[in-house]
């Protein structure tokens, strides 16, 4: 019966907004420009850490040189790759261990949406090291052939630089190379780079027998521990070993623990905003409905619905707002491009991603301001007294 | 009493409402203030560069090194003043994920390329005649309780030492400060010869060359004349104000520019709607005061003038409250974000700019209220309940 | 009379309330009868004090002494949810503006008491139905307020207020916002109330052709009876 109560009341409370028609849509509109904000943060944020996160596999080792953050820090000689081609827990093929040895260097290129130089990644790699990127596939030419000047771009490259396209060639280093291929590997970081045969790369920047990072195929997952230990155990081998899982989930925490850090604290601080105008709109709506409450508590109702009403009231609009926030925000931001500077110092092309579980959590904060924006002006609409409010007003 | 006072008391009337609008004014205008501070913080490195300075870097990308007799060589191009150079060192002091901004520089050059440096005259001696010393910008020293005299340990991320020690020791003969442009004091200088001997590769080799030119009006003709003297050399390069290669590496972080624009205009748009709305609302109930204040002989416009003035005090009151809390917060955040230092806090432009919004915003949130209100007939007014 | 079932007994009233520096007393010791189904009209000036009563009645106002007893029961020592109940069961009030949602049809607006119950809907229906027909407003049962006239909307109100069958009815001015046609209408709904269905009604109210319906008439003046007309 309570229940009934409840139910009659707030719906009459919901059905009687259009009255107050652009107080009610105010809060909407607040709402969801709180909603949206904090949603496009956490798409990007979303979007830029899987981008990392995605690419790396629980059975591909990464070594790098200890004490170095990133790719683009360490340095790693033939000797101890050599080394490491022996050690136990890399898978082999044909007796050769699949191991590849790669350098790893900063080229300019001209990004589409601002004309400026940005830092583009060229790794040179050997043709064993490709087969070590499980789900790259090449999407339009062919991969490099090992010895020439021959490179292969990521599809994001193409899309947000400009002169990459296939059959294209360019300038880099002191070298002409030609693209003769456009990989892809399902949106992930590693389709922000460019690929070219090591030895061709280490000659032309001068870095002969030099590189950067060892990745090695594992017998299993489970095989880690035993390379870590032979690594470990050799005094000339002073390298960190990890999945390529773990090594990019560090580097992307970093950056999108930054955009989180971000998002979050902006958007509250534009939900108390928010709130304000809710409990304005709120406060008003229980001072013009004044004579109807009274009425209602006349004829009988408790104050319980009352309070239920008002604030049924509230979050009925702080949902239409949160979800009016979710739309916006997928129909601007869902899938938009955008890039930015990795741990690598290097650009990172990611999409935006909004996820269920995201919109989850932006609605939360709509309904949080609900609350509060109901909570108070409730209590006031169950505590109004009945003599005196049942004249016109 | 005067019209001032009727104005006040107006706003007065319901004072839950005028606060709520209040608190709603006032975050619009501290996100304004905090985030237009941090943007500029954020920018300050395009203009801080003074104009007759160029960098040239290697053509490929400036990660790549050049040879460090390219210095020597572009001293003799016309037109250019003092030139020194800078090695990125990758250094870091105990916590290998806190990098410091540490260069390895030629001490002598390098001061004469920044003159707005300023260190006391002892410590900029100690600097130069010790190899192993290290100056250290205002802003760091502080952040680790630095001073000189002290050692220090200095890990890098990048290069090794030959005689295989981590660290290396250093001591810090200058603490200084660059009032021009106080990014500059949260950077780290070696001596580059200290370098030189110590590392086990990257020897001889520079990141950057950094040099004056004797009218900032010939930048472009000089830029041209370093990079035909280095074409087809062993590294070829380019040349570029500090400005614009500054501008450049800014860029490629995100345009930050464009986001805290987006921002701060969601913030706008949503009060906007708010305050204007509100106001509407209590000037709708005021319809027979209204209208009384016309039979007593109040014009329409003077009604028009009163509700504006209503709007604008509250807009102005919520913005300079708003203004002044951002302030606060741009120097506890400049203190949190390390790398922007003393570059974050409160600028006049931000706020003679933050004013000039709320006064836009008084206006545009009283126009449909005082309109209304100045057409108001009298008879109609006196009508309604 | 003391014996009589469904009575309101006031012992002593007093309501005085602060207003600002001052106190204001609107009773002071008032004492009252109401048998069941009696038909009275509280006639006074302005301010003194029948609406402060009529609230008093139907327990939307509080005493500041004194007892208000109804059916036994002391209605001044309910607590609020009590109170509700009590309202809910026993009274209905009709008032100048009608007070009808607008949000609500004339029948959802007539439906409302009996959410308060333990009906069905089609029971509920059914009670609506009656007391529409009763009011004479059948076919206006889908009908918004902003649809009818003042005096369709006030039976409409009087609907509402005898939908859950309550012993009382007290009304505020209810033919103050009528035209005299109308007005004789809605009083002489009400005197069908309570002569056939034996409602004990309470009338405040400026208009003295409300004393022809009535069975008794009582003058306040500042708080006090000063005259009581007997049934003529």
């Amino acid at each position: 019966m309570m229940l009934g109560q409840v139910v009659a009341i707030a719906s009459m409370n919901i059905r009687s907004i259009p009255q107050r028609l652009w107080m009610s849509l105010s809060t909407v509109v607040a709402v969801g420009l709180v909603v949206a904000v904090l949603l496009a943060f956490l798409a990007m944020g979303n979007g830029f850490r899987q981008a990392q996160t995605s690419a790396g596999a629980t059975d591909i080792a990464i070594m790098v040189r200890d004490g170095a953050q990133s790719e683009i820090n360490s340095a790693v000689t033939r000797d101890q790759a050599d080394l490491v081609a022996e050690a136990p827990g890399i898978a082999r093929q044909d007796g050769h261990a699949l191991v590849s040895a790669e350098l790893y260097v900063i080229v300019d290129g001209v990004s589409r949406s601002t004309g400026l130089r940005a830092n583009l990644p060229l790794r040179g790699l050997p043709l064993a090291g490709v087969a070590l990127r499980h789900n790259v596939r090449i999407a339009e030419g062919r991969l490099f052939q090992a010895g020439t000047n021959e490179i292969v771009v990521g599809r994001s490259v193409t899309r947000e630089f400009a002169g990459f396209e296939l059959g294209k060639t360019l300038r880099l280093g002191q070298s002409v190379w030609t693209i003769v291929g456009i990989f892809e590997d399902g949106g992930t970081v590693r389709e922000s780079e460019l690929w070219g045969d090591v030895g061709v790369v280490q000659s032309v920047f001068k870095r002969a027998n030099f590189f950067q990072t060892i990745r090695a195929r594992l017998e299993s997952p489970a095989a880690l521990p035993a390379l870590k230990a032979y690594v470990d155990a050799d005094p000339r081998l002073k390298l960190v070993v990890e999945t390529e899982a773990q090594y990019f989930a560090e580097q992307a925490k970093q950056s999108s623990d930054l955009i989180q850090k971000l998002g979050w604290p902006l958007a509250i601080i534009m939900a108390i905003g928010a709130l304000a105008g809710a409990l304005n709109t709120m406060y008003s709506s229980v001072a013009s409905r004044g004579t109807e409450i009274a009425t209602l508590r006349a004829i009988g109702f408790g104050r319980v619905p009352t309070f239920a009403g008002t604030l049924a009231e509230a979050l009925a609009l702080a949902v239409v707002g949160g979800i009016v926030g979710i739309v916006a925000a997928t129909l601007l931001f869902q899938g938009y491009t955008a890039s930015t500077l990795s741990a690598n110092f290097t650009q990172v092309v990611f999409t935006f991603k909004v996820t269920p579980a995201l919109c989850v959590s932006a609605l939360l904060l709509a309904l949080v301001v609900g609350v509060i924006g109901g909570v108070f002006p409730a209590i006031r609409a169950a505590r109004q007294p009945i003599a005196g409010m049942l004249g016109d007003q | 009493m005067n019209q001032a006072l009727l104005v006040a008391k107006n706003l007065g009337r319901r004072k839950l409402r005028t606060t709520l609008m209040l608190v709603a004014i006032f975050i619009a205008f501290f996100l304004y203030g905090a985030l237009e501070c941090f943007n500029r913080a954020f920018h300050a490195g395009e203009s801080a560069a003074a104009a007759d300075r160029l960098v040239t870097v290697n053509r490929i990308n400036f990660t790549m090194p050049l040879p460090v007799n390219y210095a020597g060589r572009l001293r003799q191009v016309d037109g250019v003043k003092d030139v020194t150079f800078q090695s990125w060192f990758g250094g870091y002091f105990q916590d290998q994920r806190q990098p410091l901004l540490m260069f390895a520089v030629d001490p002598q050059n390098y001061l004469a390329v920044y003159p707005s440096i300023r260190m006391a005259p002892e410590q900029r001696r100690a600097w130069i005649a010790n190899r192993a010393a290290i100056a250290v910008g205002a802003t760091t020293a502080a952040k680790y309780h630095w001073k000189a005299g002290d050692r220090v340990p200095i890990s890098s991320n990048i290069y090794v030492r030959k005689d295989g020690a981590r660290a290396w020791e250093f001591d810090i003969a200058a603490v200084f400060s660059d009032p021009d442009d106080t990014a500059r004091e949260n950077i780290v200088l070696m001596n580059h010869d200290y370098f030189d001997e110590s590392v086990t590769f990257g020897r001889d080799q520079v990141n950057m060359i950094i040099f004056s030119t004797v009218s900032s009006k010939r930048n472009d003709e000089i830029a041209k004349a370093v990079d035909a003297l280095f074409a087809n050399s062993e590294a070829e390069t380019t040349t570029d104000t500090a400005a614009a290669f500054n501008r450049a590496f800014i860029r490629q972080v995100g345009d930050i520019a464009l986001i805290i624009t987006l921002v701060i205009a969601t913030a706008f748009a949503a009060i906007l709607m708010i305050v204007g709305n509100t106001l509407v609302m209590s000037v709708r109930e005021r319809t027979r005061e209204i209208g009384v204040l016309k039979t007593l002989g109040f014009s329409g416009s003077t009604i028009l003038a009163q509700i504006l003035a209503e709007s604008l005090l509250l807009a102005l009151v919520g913005a300079v409250l708003g203004l002044a809390a951002a302030s606060g917060a741009a120097v506890a955040l400049g203190k949190l974000l390390s790398g922007f230092g003393s570059t974050m806090h409160m600028t006049t432009g931000v706020f003679l700019g933050g004013i000039g919004w709320a006064v836009l915003l008084g206006l545009v949130t009283g126009a449909i209220p005082a309109w209304s209100g100045m057409r108001l007939q009298i008879a109609t007014a006196l009508g309604r309940r | 009379m003391a014996d009589d079932p469904f009575s309101f007994q006031l012992r002593q009233v007093s309501k005085r309330f602060v207003k600002g520096k001052e106190t204001i007393t609107i009773f002071d010791g008032l004492d009252l009868d109401i048998p069941a189904g009696d038909f009275v009209a509280i006639m006074g000036p302005s301010g003194s004090g029948k609406t402060t009563l009529l609230n008093l009645l139907g327990g939307i106002d509080h005493v500041t002494s004194g007892q208000i007893v109804f059916d036994g029961r002391r209605v001044d020592a309910l607590t609020e949810n009590q109170l509700s109940a009590w309202r809910a069961a026993n009274v209905g009030f009709i008032f100048q503006f009608y007070n009808l949602m607008p949000v609500l049809t004339a029948a959802q607006n007539v439906e409302l008491p009996l959410l308060l119950t333990k009906l069905g809907r089609r029971d509920r229906r059914k009670n609506v139905a009656t007391a529409l027909e009763l009011v004479g407003l059948s076919d206006r049962a889908g009908h918004y307020p902003r649809e009818m006239s003042g005096g369709q909307q006030q039976r409409v109100a009087i609907a509402r207020a005898i939908v859950s069958d309550p012993q009382v009815l007290l009304c505020d001015e209810p033919t103050g916002d009528l035209d005299r046609t109308t007005a004789d209408e809605v009083l002489g709904i009400l005197q069908l109330l309570n002569g056939k269905h034996g409602k004990t009604i309470v009338v405040v109210t400026h208009d003295p052709e409300v004393t022809r319906y009535t069975k008794r008439t009582l003058h306040l003046n500042k708080g006090v009876f000063v005259e009581r007309t007997a049934l003529a």
